[in-house]
């Protein structure tokens, strides 16, 4: 009886942290989807971006070990973008933290854990959302695909994606500090990470100076990865083993210090 | 038992020490107020009570669950109301009621009804169709008290309620906390409003710089300050003796003469101290024309028991 009791207990309890989770991702989602301007906004861009400027530099770019550079512009521009969202989304929780919102959701009667479970699972869903359209378009310029390989794609992305929001995190002191060199020291930093990367450009064709920066980008990781696994020459590519370490590593690494250093900030917990 | 207590809490932000070995308690079902400047530690007390902020040392604990220990079954028993309404700009009033209701827990039949009920008593109800950015200070600052009102918590926290509300709406405010009181709930009120703290307290504490200065209710704060209450009296005709006579009555601090047989005595608790000056003046024949009590004001309980008054003083908060 009292094995019944408890068991139903945790079930209420498990239950009750999924609403949670889901009422808290839905209460911002729903006013980003009504309607998704902006979610629109950057499938269009994307459209743009690859109708017009990749198409004209892929005529341009005739190497012979590049047989179709639209299509790597194409994945280059995907990994761009998710760069982009998971910066946004970093940045947008440090907002979240500095203008107050944060003490609110951590005033609430919910575990700290499914709160920042929430969060997280709002930075992939807002990824997902925007990613859908442009990928499945870059997947159709590919062609000939197995679901196995373009999975294993958007599991790089979304990786690479929570990697890039937890360097942002892992950056928030400086939020807490001043807001204006935040903005100034992330932009500085984005800037650095895609061009010094591999995301434009092959590590092949990197002079030896180039080279060196772009094996420091996160970025060079996650394209050649995701591009591996869409079929392109592996000669071109980073070794794929080694890019899985290093994507991993600075997920979990700076997930895991932008977390430590932001709730430590935000609970007040640094100087003591 | 107190509901709410705090034993050498210590909180430091840097160098700067918010909190110095804090001890204070709050009583169930009682409205304390906190009062003290910008700076003296309010906010802070609060954010460590909501378990938001954590202590650098020391105990606290609500309902005797311990706030670093029990954090989530803390929040389970306490609503916080901020100080800075912030964060939903782009959602409207009843959005984020819903919200908050469903988070803590009120049954889905009683909220719809609720969030009607509380944004007509609040006053909101008019600008149920803004978004919060679009909202007044004093609209927002009635959103964010609103949110307490829906969700009735046994421990009610508020951070300044009334600030940047318009006089009519502070009394809304302040009488649907004291009727949350009357329900049950124990309330711990910050603000650095004299009036808002006279209005609301059964006992005040003042907190300057991270410490508890002193607790009780108003009235024996008040009367802690001795020569705190003025009398003015005047009588109807000059006596020669009569200013060293009131000069020896229990509880004189100091008199004066301020015109023609007018009389202005600082004094302790007034209330026992006319009757004393009423029975002299009848056995001295002596008509008394008219008697004017003042009583001080929290501010001048801060003032003496801090030597400093609650303005002007620096913001580390």
């Amino acid at each position: 009886m009292t094995c019944f009791c408890t068991s139903q207990a945790a079930l209420w309890r498990q239950h009750q942290t999924l609403s949670n989770v889901t009422r808290i991702i839905w209460f911002d989602l729903k006013h980003e989807l009504n309607p998704p301007v902006w979610i629109i906004m950057e499938w269009l861009l994307f459209g743009l971006q690859l109708a017009v400027y990749g198409s004209l530099i892929s005529r341009l770019v005739t190497a012979t070990e590049m047989p179709n550079y639209f299509q790597f512009y194409a994945v280059g521009f995907v990994v761009m973008m998710t760069f982009d969202i998971g910066s946004h989304t970093g940045r947008h929780f440090v907002e979240h933290a500095h203008e107050g919102r944060l003490p609110y959701l951590l005033s609430l009667p919910i575990p700290r854990r499914t709160l920042f479970l929430a969060i997280t699972l709002q930075g992939g869903v807002e990824l997902a959302l925007l990613l859908s359209v442009p990928l499945f378009v870059t997947l159709i310029i590919i062609g000939n695909l197995t679901a196995i390989s373009a999975v294993a794609a958007l599991a790089t992305l979304f990786w690479l994606g929570f990697g890039v929001a937890g360097l942002m995190l892992a950056l928030s002191f400086i939020a807490f500090r001043s807001a204006d060199i935040y903005a100034a020291i992330t932009a500085a930093v984005s800037a650095l990470i895609i061009r010094f990367s591999t995301v434009l450009y092959p590590l092949i064709f990197l002079p030896p100076q180039y080279a060196g920066a772009a094996l420091l980008s996160p970025l060079t990781y996650g394209a050649d990865l995701v591009r591996l696994f869409l079929g392109f020459d592996p000669s071109l590519l980073l070794d794929p083993i080694f890019a899985v370490a290093i994507l991993t590593a600075l997920a979990v690494s700076t997930l895991g210090l932008g977390t430590f250093l932001l709730q430590r900030l935000v609970e007040g917990v640094k100087s003591g | 038992m107190p509901a709410v207590e705090t034993k050498d809490l210590v909180k430091k932000y840097g160098k700067t020490t918010a909190l110095e070995g804090l001890d204070f308690s709050v009583n169930e079902k009682e409205i304390m107020v906190l009062l003290g400047p910008n700076g003296s530690g309010k906010t802070t007390l609060l954010l460590i009570l909501a378990t938001v902020l954590k202590p650098t040392s020391g105990l606290a604990k609500v309902m005797n669950l311990d706030v670093v220990t029990q954090p989530t079954k803390v929040r389970q028993i306490l609503g916080i109301s901020f100080q800075e309404a912030r964060g939903f700009w782009r959602h409207k009033p009843p959005e984020i009621l819903r919200f908050h209701a469903t988070i803590c827990g009120v049954p889905k039949i009683k909220r719809e009804p609720l969030i009607e009920e509380v944004l007509k008593d609040i006053e909101l109800w008019d600008a149920r169709n803004k978004l919060f950015m679009h909202l007044s200070g004093g609209q927002a600052k009635r959103l964010e008290v609103a949110k307490i009102l829906i969700q009735r918590p046994p421990f009610a926290i508020f951070d300044e309620p009334s600030s940047q509300v318009d006089l009519r709406g502070k009394r809304v405010i302040w009488e649907h906390i004291q009727k949350l009181r009357d329900e049950g709930s124990t309330i711990l009120v910050a603000t650095n409003e004299v009036r808002e703290a006279e209005y609301l307290a059964d006992r005040v504490t003042v907190l300057d710089q991270g410490k508890n200065i002193v607790s009780d209710n108003v009235r024996s704060l008040k009367d802690k300050i001795a020569g705190g209450d003025i009398v003015e009296l005047q009588v109807e005709a000059s006596d020669t003796d009569l200013l060293e006579k009131l000069q020896k009555i229990d509880g004189t601090v100091k008199v004066a003469t301020t015109g023609e047989n007018q009389y202005r005595a600082h004094v302790s608790m007034a209330e026992s101290w006319v009757p004393k000056m009423t029975d002299l003046c009848y056995k001295k024949n002596l008509r008394v024309v008219s008697v004017r009590v003042t009583e001080p004001s929290l501010d001048d309980v801060f003032l003496h028991f801090t030597g400093r008054a609650l303005e002007a003083t620096p913001n580390i908060e």
